[in-house]
C-alpha cells in the first residue's frame, strides 16, 4: 500500500472576515499526481501558500513525510523536500538561466556557505541536465528576465526540480505556454511522476490538462473542498459544472 | 554571455575577449593594480598620500557594496564599522605606547589586527537586528545604529577620547615614509579585494545575488535568507574594519566623525560614481571621488557643491555609474548589440538596492 506523504487536517485560514481556507482535510500518497481546480479566488494558491510556509494557518495541522510542518518557515519546508513553482513565474530575473538553476542545485547540495570555491565550477553538469530536461538547454546564458513567458515557466520548473523534491506543487504550470509547450511540459511532469515516483499537486484552469494528467481531482470553492475523486467522477459531477457555470450558491 | 552580444564582436584576440566579457571588473582591476604600482612615481608625497587614501576608502566602499550591490540592501550606517575598525586599532596603539613611547613593529601589526574583529563584532550585533528588515526599513535601522555608535564613541571620553578622538598614532619609523605606507596599504587592500572577489564569485556570493533578485524564491530554495544576510553583513563590516584599521596610522589620529553618517555617505557616493553593479565599481569611484576632492579643494572650498553636481549628473545620465556607462555604451557598441554584455537587463553582478 502506498505511503501517505502529505496529510492536511482541519486547515483554516482567514484574512480579516474572509475565510480563504475552511476545515480542509486532504491526503496525498507517494507517487500520486493530483490537481486542484476551482474558479478564481477559490483559495488554490492560498492552499499552496499554507502548505509551503508562506502563510501560517490559523488552525489545523500539516504533516509531510511523517513530520509536522505546520507554520514552519518556507526554507525549512523546502529543505524537507517540498518544492513549488508559482502562478506568476518567480525566478531571478537578472541572473542567467544557468545561474538560476545552479542556485537551486547549490542549495540542495548544501554548498551555499562555501565562500572560496568558484560557483561556476560546482554543479554545472547537473544544472545542464535540468536545463535539458526542461527544454532550456539552448539558452543557458540568456538573462532569465528576457525569456518568453513559457520559457520562464519552464525555468521555474527546472529550479523546482533542481531541489530534488519529494513533493512538487505547481501553480498553473502551463499558464502562458503554447499548446505544444503545454503538452511538452505536462508530459515531462508525467514522466517525473512515473519514473521518479515524484508526488505532484498542481492547479490548472485548462481542464484538458487537468483531466488528461491528474490521477485525482479536487475541487476547491471558497476555501472548502467540495468534491474529490477521479477525473471522470469530477467531470461528470453536476456541482462542478454549476460552479464553473457560476450557478452554485453556497 | 548573451548571443546577441557575441556575434558583433570586432577585433581579435585579447581585445575581443575583453569586449565580450560579462563583467569588466577583472580587466579594470588589473589595469588599476598596474597603475597603482606607479603612483609613488608622481612628483611629491602629496599624490602618494592621495593614493593611500584612495586605496583605504576604496576598500571601505567595496565592503559597502557587498551589502548594496550584491545583497541589494542599502546601509546608511556602514561607517560605524569603518570607525570601529579604526578605534580598535587606535585603542591598541594607545595601550601599547601609553601615548609616549614608540610602537614596535610587532605591536603595530597586533594593533592593526585588532581593528577588523572589533568591526565584525559590531556588525554582527547591529546586523542581528537589521536583517529582520529590508528596503527602506533596513536602511533607516542601519542609520540609527550608525548614529548610536557615533554618539557612544563621541561621549565616552574615558575610553575613546570623546570628541577629541585618539591622537599620535605614529606607526613604527619604517612605515612612516609615505611611499612605504602606500605599498603596505596596497598589499593589504589587494589581498582584501582578492578575498572579497573570491567571496562574490563563490556559491555564497550567488546566494547574495539571489536574495537581491528575489528573496521569496531564495527562501523556497531552502535558504535561510536572514542568516545569509547576517553573515554577509558581518563580513562586510570586517572588511570595513580592515580599511578603518589602516586609516588611523595613515592620518595619525582617529575621531568620532569616522563613524558618522557623512562617512557612510562617502562609501555610497563612491559606489554610485563607479557603478554598484560592478565589483570594481567602488574602487573606480574612490579614485574619482578622492582625486577630485584633492584637486578641487585646491581651488575652492565648495567641494560639497562639486560632488553634489557630479552625483546629480551620474544619477541622471549614467545610473549604472562610470563602469556601467563604459559597459553599456562603449563596449556594447563595439560588441555590435544593444545594452551591456547581457543586454539592457544587466549582468548578474548588477544590482544595487531593492529590485
Amino acid at each position: 500500500m502506498a505511503r501517505t506523504i502529505l496529510e492536511v487536517t482541519n486547515l483554516n485560514k482567514h484574512f480579516g472576515g474572509i475565510y480563504v481556507t475552511q476545515n480542509v482535510n486532504f491526503k496525498m500518497v507517494e507517487g500520486e499526481q493530483s490537481a486542484i481546480i476551482g474558479p478564481n479566488g477559490a483559495g488554490k494558491s492560498t492552499f499552496f501558500n499554507l502548505l509551503t510556509g508562506y502563510h501560517k494557518p490559523d488552525s489545523g495541522r500539516v504533516v509531510f513525510d511523517g513530520h509536522d510542518i505546520t507554520g514552519k518557515a518556507p526554507h525549512v519546508i523546502a529543505r524537507m523536500g517540498i518544492s513549488r513553482a508559482f502562478q506568476v513565474s518567480n525566478i531571478f530575473p537578472r541572473l542567467t538561466v544557468l545561474e538560476n538553476v545552479r542556485s537551486a542545485v547549490h542549495s540542495h547540495a548544501g554548498v551555499t556557505m562555501n565562500m572560496f570555491s568558484r560557483a561556476d565550477r560546482i554543479g554545472v553538469e547537473e544544472t545542464r541536465e535540468y536545463l535539458s530536461l526542461c527544454g532550456l538547454s539552448g539558452k543557458p546564458d540568456e538573462i532569465a528576465g528576457r525569456l518568453s513567458q513559457g520559457d520562464k515557466k519552464k525555468l521555474e520548473l527546472a529550479i523546482a526540480l533542481a531541489g530534488k523534491p519529494k513533493l512538487l506543487f505547481l501553480d498553473e504550470p502551463t499558464a502562458g505556454m503554447s499548446l505544444d509547450e503545454t503538452e511538452e511540459t505536462m508530459n515531462l511532469v508525467d514522466r517525473l511522476n512515473r519514473e521518479l515516483r515524484l508526488t505532484v499537486l498542481f492547479t490548472e484552469h485548462d481542464m484538458s490538462v487537468v483531466f488528461n494528467h491528474a490521477n485525482r481531482v479536487v475541487l476547491l470553492h471558497r476555501g472548502e473542498i467540495i468534491i474529490e475523486g477521479s477525473p471522470e467522477q469530477v467531470r461528470d459531477d453536476e456541482t462542478v459544472q454549476k460552479i464553473y457555470l457560476g450557478e452554485h450558491q453556497i | 554571455m548573451a548571443s546577441d552580444g557575441r556575434d558583433g564582436h570586432r577585433g581579435s584576440g585579447w581585445l575581443r575577449r575583453l569586449i565580450g566579457r560579462r563583467d569588466i571588473s577583472g580587466p579594470v582591476f588589473l589595469a588599476l593594480g598596474i597603475g597603482a604600482l606607479f603612483v609613488p612615481l608622481l612628483p611629491g608625497e602629496f599624490w602618494t598620500d592621495v593614493g593611500t587614501e584612495i586605496l583605504i576608502l576604496g576598500l571601505f566602499a567595496m565592503s559597502f557594496n557587498m551589502i548594496y550591490g550584491f545583497m541589494g540592501q542599502i546601509s546608511f550606517g556602514h561607517a560605524a564599522f569603518f570607525g570601529l575598525g579604526a578605534y580598535g586599532t587606535a585603542i591598541m596603539f594607545r595601550e601599547f605606547t601609553g601615548g609616549t613611547v614608540e610602537i614596535t613593529t610587532a605591536q603595530f601589526f597586533l594593533a592593526l589586527l585588532a581593528g577588523p574583529p572589533v568591526a565584525a563584532a559590531g556588525a554582527l550585533a547591529v546586523g542581528y537586528f537589521c536583517v529582520r528588515l529590508t528596503g527602506i526599513y533596513f536602511a533607516i535601522l542601519t542609520l540609527a545604529f550608525g548614529e548610536l555608535a557615533f554618539y557612544v564613541v563621541f561621549s565616552w571620553y574615558g575610553f575613546t577620547g570623546g570628541d577629541d578622538g585618539i591622537q599620535r598614532l605614529l606607526p613604527p619609523p619604517f612605515f612612516r615614509e609615505s611611499i612605504v605606507y602606500y605599498y603596505f596599504t596596497l598589499t593589504i587592500v589587494t589581498a582584501a579585494a582578492c578575498l572579497m572577489g573570491r567571496i562574490v564569485r563563490s556559491p555564497f556570493g550567488y546566494v547574495l545575488r539571489s536574495m537581491r533578485e528575489n528573496k521569496l524564491r531564495t527562501q523556497f530554495l531552502g535558504i535561510n535568507v536572514r542568516r545569509y544576510m547576517l553573515v554577509n553583513f558581518t563580513i562586510a563590516g570586517a572588511f570595513a574594519g580592515v580599511a578603518g584599521a589602516l586609516w588611523g596610522p595613515f592620518t595619525r589620529s582617529v575621531s568620532p566623525l569616522l563613524l558618522g553618517w557623512q562617512e557612510s555617505g562617502i562609501a555610497i557616493f563612491m559606489t554610485l560614481i563607479g557603478g554598484a553593479g560592478y565589483f570594481a565599481g567602488p574602487a573606480v569611484g574612490s579614485i574619482v571621488y578622492t582625486f577630485l576632492q584633492a584637486y578641487v579643494t585646491g581651488f575652492t572650498v565648495y567641494w560639497p557643491l562639486t560632488i553634489g553636481v557630479i552625483i546629480l549628473l551620474i544619477v541622471m545620465f549614467a545610473p549604472g555609474g562610470l563602469l556601467g556607462a563604459i559597459d553599456d555604451r562603449l563596449l556594447a557598441r563595439l560588441r555590435g548589440g544593444g545594452g551591456g554584455a547581457n543586454g539592457e537587463t544587466g549582468s548578474s553582478t548588477r544590482g544595487g538596492g531593492e529590485s
